[in-house]
């Protein structure tokens, strides 16, 4: 059996060796610390794939899971609550908070169709950030819970200045997440979910229980999303003010899933590159290049490359629905085309 | 003994009765089909018996069961269950902050140690206050809209498609509806998904019994495939396969679930004759499988060549039934496909 090329996997093993690599890089080149971002983004893609890719749920919120995990992380291990958990117990909480959440914003709408569902959910990202704003003797309104305690590791207490410790526990987190994610895809569940997506009706016909297997990508998709706060928050050492898990983050989310490839792990974790990248790389150091060299003056809005970000997503996802809605890196199944004789080993799971 | 009991079934849609008490009755192990001009009503008994459609009057039984979800002990439970937490989430969310501000703010001081059993039984104490009104009310509330809406759901999806699948009934579709994005081995994979036992925990950790009925399952689906010819586009996307292939793949599919009873929707429809020969065959082959066929279809050669008995819908209603010379010399049916003869007419 010939070997088949995982994206998923060369990416985390590229990028695990980045910061050794940076270590012979001159100065201007160094970029490790800047993926932490796309990290986080990359989990919160993933999340969002479960549900959009591989179930077929527009879900336009998953910004307010993301802030459901930043807040419970923060209550957690925050010393101005009593209760003041160390990181990998308060971690471990906020992914089954997520999990609840989750259920209790799919009990009572899985049974909407298509654009009525989306609409819901992005009534709840909004919801969730007026609450989180409005019950101010809990989340502290708009100052966000701070500071929080850096995680310790056996011992050894993360800090801000030393970025590679934050690099490694994000990338092992991710590793797991994809890890999670394609074991899933390739088993009963995932067959089931991506039923749901061709033909709910049928798949019902063929005894599938459309109903729990769409509450539990809800679940699974929202735990992923909260596991992505967390770590955000953990990194930040706040959780920032509420408006920071806004529409524009879940429409970010949309874009990565869309622009790597709906339905395939590796194809959402191209888009986080790509789009996480753009966001915090290359529009960052364009706007430091440009003032650096006095082309651009704060007085003029539209000079600054950063402020065109959104409508360059928007264009971005209009351009890849007209030329490759499919995505970058479009799912498996695709390539089974290609080889149509060819058995495989395991088949084809 | 029938294995499909439709009795008095009706449908309506509105103001349309598109099928008006109908009685069929499926004998086991044998090929039976039903016929009728456009728009008789067929599908829609396909609808109703594989439960996509509840029917506003009748009974649909298989093996001498009526095919609805039962209303056990392990429902009620849930149902209290989802009542119960719905109330108690109910009332902590309708007074989140001043129990927040009682039990957790008023008893913990900066980097202290907080005092676990005092803010749990300022909990209590909040509660308990004013009559347990801050309770009572919104844990009402919390419990009917839970409870009750539980209940409505349960209720909606007693006649659901996953309930006949589950019972042993299979179907195919009138317009194919593959899977189209997934293969074709997946596909038969996915009708075989009731007989998997394997859960989140085995597939996430790739555990051996994972792997294990992984394999048996392909084994299996590899078996189904060769049986209905179709061994040599295992890996194919269903979307791409020639048309004739994939109705096999659908009757594949619904034979992956091992069920007791398989509805074909004009498995016929846009054959060749070549096809329609090797279809027939098919057909009888899996009724040697043991698995009664109930099937729709416009082709005379095929129904009155493999049909044990054949019902004839016409405008809802059931107007013949026998077998294939006993409905071919109905003059009903021979009014319904034809109309009537010209002298016949009285003038209007």
């Amino acid at each position: 059996m010939k070997a088949r090329w995982q994206f998923h996997w060369l990416f985390l093993v590229i990028v695990a060796v980045v910061p050794l690599a940076e270590l012979v890089l001159p100065q201007g080149w160094r970029i490790a610390a800047l993926l932490r971002p796309i990290f986080i983004m990359a989990m919160l893609g993933l999340g969002l794939n479960i549900l959009t890719g591989f179930t077929g749920i527009l879900n336009l919120g998953v910004a307010a899971f993301m802030a459901v995990g930043a807040y419970s992380y923060a209550i957690l291990t925050c010393d101005i609550y009593p209760f003041q958990l160390g990181f990998w117990s308060a971690t471990g909480l906020t992914i089954l908070v997520g999990l609840t959440v989750g259920l209790l914003l799919g009990l009572p709408t899985i049974r909407l169709r298509g654009d009525y569902l989306a609409i819901v959910t992005l009534g709840f990202g909004e919801i969730v950030q007026d609450v989180l704003k409005n019950i101010d003797t809990i989340t502290k309104g708009t100052q966000g819970i701070n500071p929080l305690p850096a995680p310790t590791f056996f011992g050894y207490a993360f800090r801000s200045e030393v970025y590679w410790p934050w690099y490694y526990l994000f990338l092992g987190c991710l590793a797991l997440v994809v890890l999670l994610n394609r074991n899933l895809r390739r088993s009963r569940l995932g067959r089931a979910w991506i039923s749901i997506r061709e033909d709910e009706l049928a798949a019902a016909c063929m005894g599938v229980n459309t109903m729990q297997r769409k509450l539990v990508a809800f679940a699974l998709g929202a735990a992923q999303c909260s596991l992505a706060g967390a770590l955000w928050a953990s990194f930040l050492g706040s959780t920032g003010e509420p408006g920071n898990y806004d529409f524009q983050v879940s429409i970010m989310a949309l874009c990565i899933v869309i622009v790597g490839g709906m339905g395939n792990v590796a194809g959402v974790l191209l888009g986080a590159l790509v789009v996480a990248g753009f966001n915090s790389i290359v529009l960052e150091d364009l706007t430091s290049f440009l003032k650096a060299h006095e082309l651009i003056s704060s007085s003029n809005v539209l000079t600054v490359p950063g402020n065109w970000k959104y409508m360059l997503f928007g264009l971005a996802l209009i351009l890849m629905m007209r030329f490759k809605p499919e995505g970058l890196l479009p799912s498996r199944q695709l390539k089974a085309e290609l080889h149509p004789h060819e058995p495989r080993n395991p088949p084809s799971l | 003994m029938s294995l499909l009991e439709i009795q008095n079934l009706t449908m309506r849609f509105g103001g349309l009765t598109a099928v008006n008490a109908v009685n069929i009755g499926i004998p086991e192990d044998k090929i039976v089909s039903l016929i009728g001009p456009n728009g008789a009503g067929k599908t829609t008994v396909f609808n109703a018996v594989t439960g996509i459609y509840d029917p506003a009057a009748g009974h649909i039984r298989f093996n001498e069961r009526e095919v609805r979800r039962p209303f056990t002990k392990t429902t009620a439970a849930a149902l209290a269950f989802v009542a119960l937490v719905s109330a108690i989430g109910f009332a902590f969310a309708a007074n989140i902050e001043p129990l927040w501000q009682t039990a957790i703010t008023a008893h913990y001081r900066y980097l202290q140690p907080f005092a676990w059993t005092e803010a749990i039984m300022a909990v209590f104490a909040y509660f308990g206050d004013e009559f347990g009104l801050r309770f009572v009310v919104p844990s009402a509330i919390g419990a009917l809209l839970g409870g009750g809406g539980a209940f409505i759901v349960w209720q909606r999806s007693r006649r659901a498609p996953e309930v006949a699948a589950r019972a042993g009934i299979a179907r195919t579709f009138q317009n194919i509806r593959l899977f189209s994005q997934m293969t074709v081995l997946d596909n038969v994979l996915l009708g075989m998904d009731t007989q998997l036992r394997s859960g989140f925990r085995h597939a996430a950790l790739r555990l051996p019994s994972f792997w294990r009925e992984q394999m048996e399952a392909t084994r299996k689906a590899l078996e189904i495939l060769r049986f209905v010819g179709l061994e040599q586009e295992v890996n194919q996307l269903a979307e791409n396969l020639a048309y004739g292939h994939q109705r096999r793949l659908e009757i594949a599919r619904g034979l992956a679930m091992q069920p007791k009873l398989l509805l074909l929707d004009e498995p016929a429809a846009g054959m060749n004759p070549a096809e329609v020969s090797s279809l027939m065959q098919l057909i009888r082959k899996i009724r040697e499988r043991g698995v009664t066929v109930f099937l729709i279809e416009h082709h005379m050669q095929v129904v009155m060549g493999i049909s044990d008995h054949i019902a004839v819908l016409d405008h809802g209603e059931k107007i013949a039934e026998g077998t294939s010379t006993e409905v071919r010399r109905d003059p009903k049916v021979i009014e319904a496909y034809l109309g009537k003869s010209h002298e016949d007419v009285a003038p209007t």
